[in-house]
């Protein structure tokens, strides 16, 4: 009985918390350059910090700035980021 | 009138990072620059205070429905919540300081004076306005060992240091004597 008790109280609290947050999410939102969004989608995710930012999004901006190369992605590197990179920065570069 | 005890024994005489030396990471990362003390010590006030009135209801809940053992998850999932809001609201109206806090504001999560008080507020059974001046004390606080570090290490700046004591050594040396300065609050009430 304690554990459902317990998970079901976690679960209520989760889930409101979570309802106030989508909320303010929405009210607070920053209008961003839509191509960090398209690049930090063909990063690996892994916020690992192997190309020397704070993790993928500190290197999505960077690279959509001009910052860095896309090819410091090191565990991006097998699967082809940086040429997936390159090319999303292409074709929207006119936009 | 008791409220006032708590709010200046949390702010001078129990002051949290002299005193206490909880949420020392923040206290270091940030005090290099006097803005980015203040608007740290801002956030993390808010997310006291805030997440101090969420929990004194949550831990009602949990003494009512006894399940006490999920004081620590519940009280940081609050928290968690309130910095992660924080968040939304400072890269909306200051993405300068949003850029300059970097990583050390979402680790206000992890900043055991958020936890620390409001843990001890569930365990001195303080009421809903001794919860909220006790938690205003301890972000105050916090706000002004900020301030007074970010000042002192500013100034530092300007001179020369031996080459051992540069950076955060010369930090930890001048917290150790603030630390013992603050030291001299401990008479200012008698009980």
């Amino acid at each position: 009985m304690l554990i459902v008790y317990s998970t079901l109280l976690m679960t209520i609290l989760g889930f409101a918390f979570g309802t106030f947050l989508a909320y303010a999410a929405k009210k607070f939102e920053v209008k961003e350059d839509p191509r960090v969004e398209l690049v930090k989608a063909a990063l690996p995710g892994a916020n690992c910090g192997a190309c020397g930012y704070a993790g993928c999004e500190a290197f999505a901006k960077a690279i959509v700035a001009g910052k860095v190369t896309p090819d410091m992605c090191t565990p991006g590197k097998a699967a082809g980021v940086a040429e997936k990179i390159k090319e999303i920065l292409k074709q929207n570069a006119a936009s | 009138m008791r409220v006032f005890l708590i709010l200046f024994s949390a702010l001078l005489i129990n002051n949290y990072v002299f005193i206490r030396f909880l949420g020392i990471c923040p206290f270091l990362g940030v005090s290099k620059k006097l803005d980015t003390a203040v608007g740290m010590g801002f956030a993390a006030t808010f997310v006291l205070v805030m997440s101090s009135v969420i929990t004194w209801f949550v831990n009602k809940l949990l003494v009512v429905s006894g399940l006490e053992f999920l004081r620590t998850v519940s009280f940081i999932l609050v928290i968690a919540t309130f910095v992660q809001f924080i968040e939304f609201v400072i890269k909306k109206n200051s993405p300068a300081l949003y850029e300059a806090l970097g990583i050390y504001l979402p680790l206000i999560t992890t900043n055991c004076i958020i936890l620390g008080v409001a843990i001890l507020n569930a365990q001195a059974k303080y009421g809903l306005l001794e919860a909220i001046f006790h938690a205003l004390g301890a972000g105050l606080g916090f706000l002004l060992a900020l301030v007074i570090f970010a000042g002192i290490r500013e100034r530092l700046e300007l001179y020369e240091l031996p080459k051992p004591f540069e950076g955060l050594p010369i930090a930890l040396i001048l917290a150790s004597i603030i630390s013992m300065a603050f030291m001299g609050f401990q008479g200012l009430i008698k009980l």
